[in-house]
């Protein structure tokens, strides 16, 4: 009975997002069974140890522990197939059916009176057997359990219980008395199928529904992605991908040949025996990355995600600087150093936001604040729709900014017609610049990303 | 090594005797880690007691400590095994006429050969071996702990190796095939949390996350490692570490610099927190000038607040 429960748990876990391996759940099943369940802390305590392995899937973890068995506190001293069937309503009894049937002169149907005077087991069973008849692994998003509900109650005949309160609502008012009793009795029977439903819903459904959701999160535009919660830890798990990947790239490509020179000397010591051999490493590489983003209304969304996935990625790129501009510019370095992403974000959005956007202002702002640093190995990245406002576009400046870096990339969050049109000017830009890529939504983003750390790979 | 352990309580109290106070948590992980053979993945911000730990569960267990500290490049024969090079070749050297007299009355070179082949691995064997800290634990007589410091330095490769140790405690060494160990030792493996570790070891691993201290945990802590500090002092010391982190910091302060201060402050014959004592014992405790400016600003109001009682 307990070991159906956890497994039943870890389910949801998997659910919930935790990457729960069977040989894990083994394990939490055989830690409980060391431990013993008498203290619930413990009990709690000994999940937590062995099934959360990272500390981001704490929250979840917590929730999905209080949904399952903070309900079950209460019987925890009963035994289990009690349990199974506590909130079930007792039965009626058919001799009420038929008396109030005899008031109206009619007789109710065999499948009602076998319904009403079910117990609270019997009623169970019948519903775990409606229950088992219907395929619950269809079900994708959580409104669909209302469905789901109604379709089980019907399964179960509890269709010949509403035909009856129908009948006897116009009936007189003793009938009336019959009727209410019945719609509470209904009520507490339909209660049990909907918690049946979610249970099926968090089993199936959530882990479905949220690849669902993952999928739509990465194709749809930014500025629509405020509304999906999880976006967070999705943009986290991406940039996770990504730096593995290319940290193990790095690894191979940092090794280096033999030092033949090297090691004949160490061999000295030995006899002349090459003992120990030198390899050569090529040195660490020094690349740079200064990112610009234009932050005014129309572009910030993208500039959030793309600041939030470049800092993500530490690991494999220590050197970001970063700057924003709109209305002024300004370096922003210094607030995702002291802050997470998302707070530094909205820090930079409320100090320099505004609107009337001047590319030109801004790359002359960029040279004055940076011209020093620049370096044959450092990678500029300038986000934005190149909307200039009918400004002088000073595109020399970019020449002269690319002529002393290693490359310049483009991200504009518009699609490619859109480029030139209006008082967008990325035609004066795009000679200057060695990538110029379209960047509305987390895949290109990624896409960007990736193209990127393969650029800064030393050959 | 104890073999019976009798219940987490058990080691609560073991721990409290060497003056580890731990929470009900790290005791049931570390019951259950060597109930259950399974490595222990400790996590958590620096300074937390991690590595203490270790030393902890070691004298509990009464077996000895082994400990592997992890850093960029680290690799097999850092923390597996090496060969003595040096005492291979002055073997050959001094035994260069024996084995030119046991070689002399071969006439062919096949013949020398197969000479040489009977020997066998006569320069392969455990003379020449350097057992490193992993080996160590794999072959030690007695059950060990062996202690994983900062997994999360070493590369990637390096973790990805220590997986046939985690899951089956055995590992391949190409010349002497697998060693199997001889009693299972008790792993624990700890991270900053500098890099991402990955799933495959997260999932061979017990997880157990330690963080900072409540007040009242704190306290004891205190009360356990640094008794010379009067009561209503350490209340206060607590007291303020716990509003530092709080706030927003570079480097908060941990359990280690906590005691730090309160060692200080028992040196300095301190009686209670003020701001002249504070001024000067404050980079005790932070570590970034950033900090000890912000907390020297925050002093004032905090002392008015909850300073005098």
């Amino acid at each position: 009975m307990l070991s159906r429960r956890l497994s039943e748990f870890v389910q949801a876990l998997r659910g919930a997002g935790l990457r729960i391996s069977p040989d894990e759940a083994t394990i939490a099943m055989q830690a409980v069974a060391l431990v013993g369940y008498d203290s619930r802390r413990r009990f709690h305590d000994v999940l937590s140890i062995s099934l959360v392995k990272e500390e981001q899937h704490r929250a979840a973890f917590e929730e999905t522990f209080a949904r399952y068995f903070e309900g079950e506190r209460r019987q925890a001293d009963k035994a289990g197939d009690e349990e199974v069937a506590a909130g079930m309503p007792e039965a009626l009894g058919p001799g009420d059916a038929e008396a109030s049937g005899d008031a109206d002169g009619e007789s109710a149907s065999p499948e009602l009176d076998a319904l009403l005077s079910a117990s609270a087991d019997q009623l169970q069973q019948r519903m775990a057997e409606a229950a088992a008849a219907m395929d619950f692994t269809q079900m994708q998003v959580i409104t669909q359990q209302g469905l789901y509900t109604r379709r089980l109650l019907m399964n179960m005949g509890m269709g010949a219980v509403d035909d009856r309160v129908l009948q006897l609502s116009r009936g007189g008012a003793a009938a009336e008395a019959r009727a209410d009793g019945l719609r509470q009795w209904r009520g507490q029977v339909r209660e049990q199928a909907a918690s049946l439903v979610r249970r099926q819903f968090l089993l199936h459904g959530a882990a479905r529904g949220r690849e669902l959701r993952e999928q739509t999160m990465r194709q749809v535009a930014f500025r629509d992605l405020r509304e999906f919660r999880e976006v967070k830890s999705l943009v986290r798990k991406m940039a996770r991908r990504l730096a593995s990947a290319h940290q193990r790239r790095m690894k191979v490509a940092r090794r280096g040949q033999l030092d033949a020179r090297r090691t004949l000397g160490r061999s000295i010591r030995h006899d002349g025996v090459p003992a120990s051999l030198v390899w050569r490493r090529k040195p660490p590489q020094k690349s740079r990355v200064m990112v610009i983003c234009d932050v005014s209304s129309s572009v910030s969304d993208a500039a959030r995600f793309l600041l939030q996935f470049l800092y993500a990625l530490n690991d494999v790129l220590p050197r970001v600087r970063s700057f924003a501009f709109a209305s002024r510019f300004d370096e922003i370095s210094e607030d995702f150093l002291r802050f997470p992403p998302d707070v530094a974000v909205a820090r930079v959005l409320d100090r320099l936001s505004g609107s009337g956007t001047d590319y030109g202002e801004m790359l002359e702002g960029f040279l004055r604040l940076c011209e020093g640093p620049l370096d044959r190995h450092t990678t500029v990245i300038i986000l934005g729709d190149a909307r200039n406002n009918y400004l002088p576009e000073r595109a020399e400046l970019l020449g002269q900014i690319r002529r002393r870096v290693k490359q310049v990339w483009w991200l504009n969050p518009e699609s490619r017609s859109q480029w030139n049109s209006g008082d967008a000017v990325m035609a004066s830009y795009l000679p200057h610049c060695r990538v110029a890529r379209r960047c509305a939504n987390l895949e290109d983003l990624e896409r960007v990303v990736d193209g990127l750390l393969g650029s800064l790979r030393p050959a | 090594m104890k073999t019976r352990i009798d219940s987490v309580e058990d080691i609560t109290r073991s721990f409290a005797e060497q003056g580890y106070i731990c929470s009900d948590q790290i005791a049931l992980a570390v019951y259950l880690a060597a109930q259950l053979h399974k490595p222990v993945l400790v996590e958590g911000p620096p300074g937390v007691g991690k590595t203490e730990l270790a030393k902890a569960a070691a004298a509990f267990l009464e077996a000895p400590l082994i400990r592997l500290q992890c850093y960029e490049g680290l690799d097999e024969s850092r923390a597996l095994y090496e060969w003595k090079y040096g005492k291979q070749l002055l073997y050959t050297q001094l035994l260069r006429d024996k084995l030119g007299g046991m070689l002399a009355d071969t006439d062919s070179l096949d013949a020398s050969m197969a000479r040489l082949g009977d020997l066998g691995e006569a320069f392969y064997s455990e003379t020449f071996l350097e057992p490193r800290p992993l080996l160590q634990a794999l072959r030690s007589e007695e059950p060990a702990v062996l202690l994983i410091d900062e997994i999360d330095k070493a590369d990637q490769e390096f973790e990805a190796f220590l997986l046939e140790l985690l899951s089956d405690f055995q590992i391949s060494i190409p010349e002497m095939g697998t060693v199997t160990a001889r009693h299972q030792p008790l792993v624990l493996l700890t991270s900053n949390d500098q890099r991402e570790l990955s799933d495959a070891l997260k999932r061979r691993c017990l997880h157990l996350y330690i963080p900072y201290p409540e007040a009242a945990h704190e306290a004891a802590i205190v009360a356990a490692r640094v008794p010379e500090l009067e009561s209503e002092l350490r209340e206060q010391l607590v007291a303020f570490i716990q509003y530092l982190r709080e706030q927003e910091m570079k480097k908060l302060p941990a359990i280690s610099e906590t005691l730090d201060w309160a060692r200080a402050l028992v040196l300095l014959h301190a009686d209670s927190l003020d701001q002249a004592v504070v001024a000067d014992t404050l980079n005790l405790v932070l570590k970034t000038e950033q900090d000890v400016t912000l907390a020297r600003e925050l002093l004032p109001a905090w002392l008015r607040k909850f300073g005098k009682r």
